[in-house]
């Protein structure tokens, strides 16, 4: 007996669900196809909203935060105040907008930005909050963890700092 | 990123990567209805796994086309036991699409678009259940409807309390 094909074992919404084949074009027809891509995109670009593009930024953001905080690099460029700039950006709102907005002093938030200060707890909530639990205030809380981990293993001036306090440490050699 | 298991209504958590060499092993034909193998020369193959045991449950090959901020996708999978009526998760290649999606946006923000070209029989499938548009040869999703892909499927919100909810 002949072995069924896969497309014809199961019904057009299941393959549709489940599969994509792979459809091979011609020179011509891909050429054609590119050109009806393109004159389609133009139209939909156009009618595309304010918010909607927005909401690609804020996307975008999002999973450049999670790919940084998820990876085991350390990168100075990429602090809070870098990404919190950014977010501000996105928005295209003015600093003190913004800060009456998550109910902090613009000054505060200027030192959050230039990395004067390092956020406490509830500003990360409340940016949560702000992005309507786009951009999870976890994410925000371990970009600072992240610089916090960096500066306690490669602090050598705390260290010089800190020595004298310590008296009769372990000898241990591993 | 989650599946459902049919039979109970229960969600699964799922991670998407790229595919590695050990994977192609098992990436067989009888399973994943097409040569992987070869196809991973001309696309960029990424796997969805369960999260609990590790298999892989559905397979796709992805094309980037940066001149045109858009990347192709020029074949999906998901495994045999998961097509037709008697499929045991749902959603694996709704996942797989918004993964894509996903990339797009990563990469090209506001003018981010996924395309596929579909078998004719397919297209308005593809376009009720994937929300595409139609160009001709090719069907596509930028804009909201790429947007809510990516919601649907892939943005999980975090609630205060920590709890996640779809």
């Amino acid at each position: 007996m002949r072995k069924k094909k896969v497309t014809e074992r199961y019904t057009l919404e299941d393959l549709a669900s489940t599969m994509i084949f792979p459809v091979k074009l011609t020179k011509a027809q891909q050429k054609q196809a590119a050109i009806e891509l393109a004159e389609a995109r133009k139209k939909s670009q156009a009618a595309m909203s304010e918010e909607t593009r927005i909401s690609l930024r804020l996307f975008q953001l999002k999973f450049r935060l999670e790919e940084y905080i998820h990876s085991k690099e350390y990168d100075p460029t990429l602090t809070f105040g870098y990404f919190l700039k950014e977010y501000i950006r996105i928005l295209d709102k003015k600093r003190k907008t913004f800060a009456a907005e998550i109910s902090i002093d613009e000054s505060l938030l200027s030192q959050l930005i230039n990395q004067h200060r390092m956020p406490p707890d509830y500003i990360s909530v409340r940016l949560e909050l702000h992005s309507d639990n786009m951009i999870p205030a976890s994410y925000w809380y371990k970009l600072v963890e992240k610089q916090k981990e960096h500066f306690i293993k490669t602090d050598a001036s705390l260290r010089a700092k800190e020595k004298p306090f310590v008296h009769g440490g372990l000898r241990v050699q591993l | 990123m989650e599946i459902v298991e049919l039979a109970t209504g229960r969600r699964k958590p799922v991670s998407i990567s790229r595919a590695e060499d050990k994977d192609f092993r098992i990436l067989t034909e009888k399973r994943f209805t097409f040569d992987w193998i070869s196809l991973k020369e001309t696309t960029t193959v990424y796997k969805l796994q369960l999260c609990d045991t590790g298999d892989i449950l559905g397979v796709m090959g992805l094309i980037d086309f940066p001149g045109e901020q858009r990347i192709e996708i020029s074949l999906l999978a998901s495994s045999r036991e998961n097509r037709g009526k008697n499929k045991k998760y749902d959603r694996i290649a709704g996942c797989l699409i918004a993964f894509a999606c996903k990339l797009a946006a990563k990469k090209y923000e506001g003018n981010a678009c996924v395309s596929l070209v579909p078998k004719t029989a397919l297209v308005k499938h593809y376009m009720s259940k994937y929300s595409m548009r139609y160009a001709g040869w090719q069907l596509y999703v930028e804009g909201q409807d790429l947007d809510n892909l990516i919601k649907e499927y892939i943005n999980e919100k975090e609630k205060s309390n920590g709890t996640v909810y779809p």
